[in-house]
């Protein structure tokens, strides 16, 4: 408690800074021990955190264009803008120092030059206070110079000030920033300059109440308090007021008079802007998304016809329509990876579909097997390779790969059930078949594919009409029949083929049963090999 | 020189987290030396690239951080003689899908007393514990590729070092620097390979427990090895090792300097003796 109470007499005294020039100071400067240094950087932006021996911390963050210190905001910036780039160089050296020339680096950060308007305020902030939180200082008052005066009111008030506005203290510093060093400091009491009289050099007023009707040859400050300039006071200077309750009647002010919290009040009020900016941005989008939910709710409650609504009879039509658009995307993607299959690996694809075609049943069994067996085969597989040494790598690509060959086998399998299909319709007799020419595969594998998913595309359509949804039901579970039979059929063909690559009927062609089946003729080789014997013999 | 290196690394570090608008957040961190007391060190580790190595820049460590801020918070908290490191998830589930692997660098303090526990998860580690003074030591990792390494004696003697690993390739360096009365490995599936180089104080046991991999012993020569074995269904190449009564030992045993007594508990797999060049 005792070191945290030092700790804040040590900053305020430094946040005061014109101690040192109000003062005939012996300031002996040292910088703080620096235990732990903490510093984070993100997309989002950085963050500097240090703990000091005496158990003081100091936290510095760019957060999302805000600069705080010890969670304070002291101004905004822009992410990449010159304060931001500032900081991280700062940041980017402070990664590599440790305590005393980490200490150093920081006290001795100043604002660039090329900062100016409202980012150079939150630029001085931030050295204010780097100098504040690291600068170590023993401060002694000499009482031999004449030159400078300090008034209290009692013993107790100034460090009562000092512990009790930190942040007043901070704006003192910027009321007398370039003002000259020939001061006199009020400290909680009030100071009258009467008519007739001139007061030469910086009046200064802290917490009290200045009336001027005389003459004041410099600047005044007044922080905290009222400042009540009489109808024929003067001020040949500024006269800077913070936080004061300001009576200028009809005296003159050559200089002007300058309200040093106008840019923390400008500040403040951009960040006031800002986030309410923000909460109103947030609210908003809350209350829309509530109304779509709310909106949507209704829509739940048209459909079941609880409520009445004026797109409600749209709803089944649209969701027909969507659903058959759904189906036709899939055949198109289908389609157009079966072609892929077509053109790279189109005699494997013709082995898989001849073996489908031959011994659908077969095909389905090994199918059925192959797919129980598919996941115990994977974890199998993993635990075998894992044993060995050489078998880990293998294993990292097993994991991933398997299941992905899996996939493909499937797809592949399906694909080429839907060209048989597809070649089965072009021979039929149904009169929307037509258009699927047998001698072009293209053709035939997308009409497969439309005779697979028919039923599907048909259950959508019919989801259109009102009072068949029983119908629709039973297609779609014919539907789920037929996919699943052509995907363990197909699977199972790739499976015995090996992937098409080992054709399971591929019988030497024989040109007589093709000729039988042709034309329905037997034919003699006997025949008609002595006639060609004979003819021989003729000539 | 190394002042600009350090500055450019920085920013190579810190740009792509600031350009690429990720989630990525890369922290620093490091706490200056006060006492030489002991200090209990506890780091936790998810998924990532970990690395530890000694330090002796007046430093009790320094960490460099690289991890996603919406599934992970760093930790660094010191107080008292305890030292937590690492990351912990906000999360209580992983989604491995498009993950990126983070980083940890750590450096720990040179001739402090250090009582070190390693909990680390899927990572890729490569650790270095030469030079640092381990009173004790526990290492607990899941399923990682680990390279642990004792370069350098430890300077201080510990009763117990223990490794417990899940699913792994494990590698063990210099194992005779540990300084250690005991070492004990409880593996559960995977690779693991044990070097027993290194310079030897005293005579150790080795208490190694196996479920499923294959287990390396890389012995140098002149060191007495003793292995005692029990186990389900494991092959053993033991090269080099003569068998007397149930143990298997190496030709000068009884005259070594040091002997490391192994007790191996393996089900299934297979371990392998290989005998390499004393680097003493």
């Amino acid at each position: 408690m005792v070191a945290m109470l030092m700790l804040q007499l040590r900053r305020v005294v430094l946040a005061l800074g014109f101690v040192a020039l109000v003062v005939p100071v012996g300031a002996q400067a040292q910088l703080r021990h620096i235990v732990t240094k903490n510093i984070s950087a993100s997309s989002s932006g950085t963050m500097l955190h240090l703990e000091f021996d005496d158990e003081g911390t100091l936290d510095i963050s760019f957060d999302d264009g805000t600069v705080y210190v010890d969670g304070d905001a002291v101004g905004t910036y822009e992410p990449g803008d010159e304060l931001d780039a500032a900081w991280q160089t700062i940041l980017g050296e402070a990664i590599a120092l440790e305590n005393g020339a980490l200490a150093e680096l920081l006290v001795d950060w100043t604002v660039p030059a090329s900062i100016a308007d409202e980012l150079a305020d939150a630029a001085h902030a931030l050295d204010r206070a780097l100098e504040d939180a690291l600068n170590d200082i023993d401060i002694r008052v000499r009482s031999d110079d004449g030159s400078v005066s300090i008034s209290i009111n009692d013993e107790t008030s100034l460090v009562q000030l000092l512990l009790g506005s930190v942040n007043r203290l901070g704006i003192l510093e910027d009321a007398l920033e370039g003002l000259s060093s020939d001061f006199r400091i009020h400290v909680d009491e009030d100071v009258v300059i009467p008519a007739g009289s001139v007061f030469d050099g910086t009046l200064v007023v802290i917490e009290g109440e200045l009336r001027v009707e005389g003459r004041v040859e410099g600047d005044v400050v007044v922080v905290g308090g009222s400042f009540d300039l009489g109808d024929d006071g003067s001020i040949s200077g500024e006269a800077r007021v913070a936080d004061v309750r300001v009576v200028r009647n009809n005296g003159e002010i050559a200089g002007g008079l300058v309200d040093v919290l106008e840019d923390e009040r400008n500040v403040e009020a951009d960040i006031r802007d800002r986030l309410r900016e923000e909460i109103r941005d947030e609210v908003r989008s809350d209350l829309r998304r509530e109304l779509r939910g709310v909106a949507r709710s209704h829509d739940v409650t048209r459909i079941d016809g609880s409520e009445f609504s004026i797109i409600s009879p749209f709803v089944p039509v649209i969701r027909g329509v969507g659903g058959v658009f759904e189906k036709l995307i899939l055949v198109f993607i289908l389609g157009l990876i079966g072609a892929g299959f077509l053109a790279f690996a189109g005699e494997n694809m013709e082995a898989i579909a001849e073996t489908a075609r031959h011994s659908p049943g077969r095909s389905a069994m090994v199918g059925f097997a192959g797919s129980f067996l598919l996941i115990p085969v994977w974890l199998l597989g993993t635990v075998a390779l894992v044993v060995s040494i050489i078998g880990i790598p293998v294993a990292i690509a097993w994991l991933p790969l398997f299941p992905l060959a899996a996939i493909l086998a499937g797809v592949l399998g399906y694909v080429a059930v839907a060209q048989n299909t597809g070649e089965w319709l072009a021979d039929s007799s149904f009169p929307w078949t037509g258009w699927i020419r047998k001698t072009n595969p293209i053709f035939t594998l997308f009409g497969g594919l439309l005779g697979l998913t028919f039923a599907f595309i048909a259950a959508n359509v019919i989801s259109i009409a009102p009072f068949l949804g029983i119908l629709s039901g039973l297609l779609l579970v014919i539907g789920s029949i037929v996919t699943f039979l052509a995907i363990q059929i197909g699977f199972g063909a790739v499976i015995l083929t090996r992937a098409g690559r080992r054709r399971e009927y591929h019988g030497v062609y024989d040109p007589d049963a093709a000729w039988e089946a042709a034309m329905s003729v037997e034919v003699d080789d006997e025949e008609e090999v002595g006639g060609n014997h004979e003819d021989g013999n003729d000539a | 020189m190394r002042r600009a290196l350090a500055i450019a690394a920085v920013t190579v570090a810190i740009a792509p987290a600031l350009v690429a608008g990720q989630s990525w957040r890369t922290v620093n961190t490091s706490r200056q030396l006060e006492t030489n007391d002991e200090v209990r060190v506890f780091v936790e580790y998810a998924a990532g690239q970990f690395n530890i190595r000694s330090v002796d820049e007046g430093l009790l460590y320094r960490m460099n951080l690289r991890y996603d801020e919406d599934r992970f918070e760093p930790v660094s908290e010191f107080s008292g003689d305890r030292l937590l490191l690492g990351v912990e998830s906000m999360r209580r589930s992983m989604n491995i899908k498009g993950r990126q692997s983070g980083s940890l660098e750590l450096e720990l303090a040179r001739g402090v007393p250090i009582d070190l526990d390693l909990e680390f998860g899927a990572v890729q580690a490569d650790i270095d514990l030469g030079g640092l003074a381990l009173t004790d030591l526990d290492l607990s990792t899941g399923a990682s590729e680990s390279l642990i390494d004792i370069s350098e004696p430890n300077t201080a003697r510990m009763a117990t070092a223990s490794f417990e690993v899940g699913a792994a390739e494990f590698t063990i360096q210099n194992l005779g620097n540990l300084n250690a009365d005991r070492i004990e490995l409880d593996a559960g599936v995977g690779s693991i390979t044990l070097g027993l180089g290194g310079r030897w104080q005293q005579d150790t046991h080795l208490d190694i427990e196996m479920g499923l991999g294959s287990l390396e012993l890389r012995v140098p020569e002149g060191l007495g090895v003793q292995l005692r074995k029990d186990s389900f269904l494991t092959a053993l190449d033991s090269e080099g090792l003569i068998k007397r009564g149930d143990v298997y030992e190496s030709l000068d045993f009884d005259d070594a300097d040091y002997r490391v007594i192994i007790e191996l508990d393996a089900a299934f797999g297979s371990v392998s003796v290989v005998w390499i060049e004393d680097e003493r």
